[in-house]
């Protein structure tokens, strides 16, 4: 007997979007929020701050270092250290470990999970509202910098585009890479924020310094091969960033992207699905 | 999905239509926000052919009036001679006469010595017209009429070509071979000038405000350097290259080279980048030149390498010092 379509379970693709479209409002509209509106706003008020001072300052007002700099630089600049180096990974780290920590440590996992839906989806469907709520979020802010800081000091818009084109094509594939690596360690383990946050803040740069092939365990070592910038010389860590710079090409960078994404969620939706979850009293 | 949350959907998604929407036209079009600031370049650049290699332009009159010029002249007085005898010659006090000055480099196969062609000098500035044609007759050159525009054509000595000039507008001369000077003058009634050339153009509105830039094709810069082959080997493909410059109480400027692809300005900044941390090794025991190789700036994006520079004025005093200390020792050996 055919079963009746009441009792048919819906297919993985409309189980994700239907987890998609409840966790989307669920993450924007979240205390979280309060958090990735001042790491997306601090970048534009900057911008806003440097062109004001451009626009009614002294002539060569905006300086580095002593020396007089482009809004075209203070831009790359700016993706360099404020996007890819902070914003971006600790975004990922923040909203990824929680997908489905936050759920277990609410108790309300049990009210997913009991649904007819496969397990796997619920972390699809919540890792792709985690992909919109960010991209929809930086990459506007990416773009607002963008024509705040360009013209300054004479800068072209045209022949900055196609660098604009990178940098949003790059932040957007860190935000899946970061996301997904660490929604897996989100759904793995049992305290997610603390081990991405040491990842992130410890691992990563301090790999990274070195010459040899750590660094190829890093998520930071493929996004750097995508920015079209320059890396800046702001400390003496750049220094040595740029004296051990070993940057893989981008074709490389990009498939070792999409295969760190795809195997990290594969593995996430694995573990969501196979793990028993067991809610503290 | 709430209303709320749709709003915010759409207006995430609109903010990032309209911007790749204007930065698709503006790229489509070669449209540059400085465009809103400053012209493409001076207004001379209507007399240059369109195949020159090399422009280079200086704002005589800033550099002159500047705080560093000053500080330089009192530091190092120099014998005027040659300054009075120039204007004795032809009229012109460079300190006042001289506005600003562009010269650019043409190939037309009359290259002599070091220079990758011939050069055309367009002036701007207050010149005695009577006095300077007067003084060219003076020296043997010749007064010609061609489309309407008074020729004085020079004597040409010792194999080398002559030198003509021609007041091309009230306040404009322009200075280089017959042949250019021709052109200049066929130029004012229209035609190919370097300003239909979309390459050097722009270099050329890429340059910030500077009181002096030069801007051209690499090659033209390398040809007639005779640059040991080991080196030019060495130098990742550039195509196009430009600087500028700011004076003022002290120096800045921006170095910027143009290379064939992007494999090749990723070759060019981890050479420059390796230079600079050498330097800095070198330095760090001389904070004068520590700070002032601080103020170095290595930056660019796809193919284009920038390397800007600042040496502020207590930099600028401490290297004076430095001159008039070794001129102070210098000068009982004498």
């Amino acid at each position: 007997m055919a079963a009746s379509p009441a009792n048919r379970r819906p297919s993985f693709v409309s189980s994700v979007l239907r987890i998609f479209d409840l966790s989307l409002s669920e993450m924007l509209w979240s205390r979280r929020s309060v958090f990735l509106a001042l790491l997306v706003g601090g970048p534009i008020l900057l911008a806003v701050v440097s062109r004001v001072v451009w626009m009614f300052g002294p002539n060569e007002s905006l300086r580095i270092n002593g020396g007089a700099v482009s809004g075209a630089s203070i831009f790359g600049l700016m993706i360099w250290l404020l996007y890819v180096r902070f914003i971006v990974p600790i975004l990922g780290v923040f909203y990824g470990t929680s997908l489905i920590a936050d759920e277990v440590e609410d108790r309300t996992i049990t009210y997913l999970f009991t649904r007819p839906i496969q397990r796997g989806a619920v972390l699809v469907g919540k890792y792709l509202a985690y992909l919109a709520c960010t991209v929809l979020l930086i990459l506007p802010s990416v773009m607002v910098v963008f024509f705040l800081m360009v013209p300054v000091g004479g800068g072209s818009i045209a022949q900055m585009f196609p660098s604009l084109l990178a940098d949003l094509g790059m932040l957007a594939a860190g935000l899946a890479a970061y996301g997904a690596v660490f929604a897996w360690v989100g759904a793995r383990v049992k305290r997610p924020l603390v081990a991405g946050l040491v990842f992130v803040l410890g691992w990563e740069p301090a790999v990274l310094l070195f010459p040899g092939y750590l660094k190829r365990a890093t998520v930071a070592y493929y996004l750097q091969g995508l920015v079209p910038h320059a890396m800046p010389q702001d400390s003496t860590m750049s220094l040595l960033l740029q004296t051990f710079a070993d940057m893989p090409g981008i074709l490389p960078s990009l498939v070792a992207l999409v295969v760190l994404t795809a195997g990290a969620l594969w593995f996430a939706a694995r573990t969501v699905a196979s793990r028993e979850y067991v809610l503290e009293q | 999905m709430t209303t709320k949350t749709r709003y915010f959907v759409v207006g995430s998604m609109l903010t990032l239509a309209i911007g790749l929407g204007v930065g698709l036209v503006a790229y489509s079009v070669g449209f540059s926000t400085s465009a809103f600031t400053r012209e493409g370049g001076p207004a001379e650049l209507q007399f240059v052919p369109a195949n020159a290699s090399l422009i280079a332009y200086a704002d005589v009159h800033d550099v002159m009036a500047s705080n560093l010029r000053q500080k330089v002249r009192s530091a190092f007085p120099l014998k005027e001679d040659g300054q009075h005898e120039f204007q004795n010659q032809t009229g012109i006090n460079i300190e006042t006469d001289i506005d600003h000055v562009l010269v650019a480099i043409v190939p037309t196969g009359e290259e002599t010595g070091r220079m990758p062609g011939s050069p055309i000098v367009l002036a701007r500035g207050q010149f005695d017209q009577v006095k300077i044609e007067a003084l060219m007759r003076e020296h043997g050159a010749q007064v010609e009429d061609y489309k309407g525009a008074r020729l004085v054509v020079g004597d040409a000595t010792d194999g080398k070509p002559s030198l003509s000039l021609a007041f091309l507008e009230p306040g404009l001369v322009a200075v280089g071979s017959h042949a250019l000077i021709c052109g200049a003058v066929d130029l004012k009634s229209g035609g190919s000038s370097i300003a239909a050339n979309d390459e050097m153009m722009g270099l050329i509105r890429d340059l910030e405000s500077g009181h002096a830039w030069a801007a051209g094709r690499f090659d033209a810069l390398t040809s007639r350097a005779n640059l040991p082959d080991g080196v030019v080997q060495q130098i990742p493909g550039i195509t196009l290259f430009s600087a500028s410059a700011n004076i003022d109480s002290g120096i800045r400027g921006t170095f910027r080279a143009e290379s064939r692809d992007e494999a090749s300005a990723t070759s060019l900044r981890d050479v420059v980048r390796g230079f600079l941390a050498l330097a800095r090794m070198q330095t760090s025991a001389r904070p004068e030149l520590a700070s002032m190789l601080e103020s170095l700036q290595l930056g660019g994006t796809g193919k284009t390498v920038a390397l800007s520079f600042d040496l502020p004025p207590a930099m600028l005093d401490a290297l004076v010092s430095l001159g008039q200390h070794r001129q102070g020792t210098l000068a009982p050996q004498q």
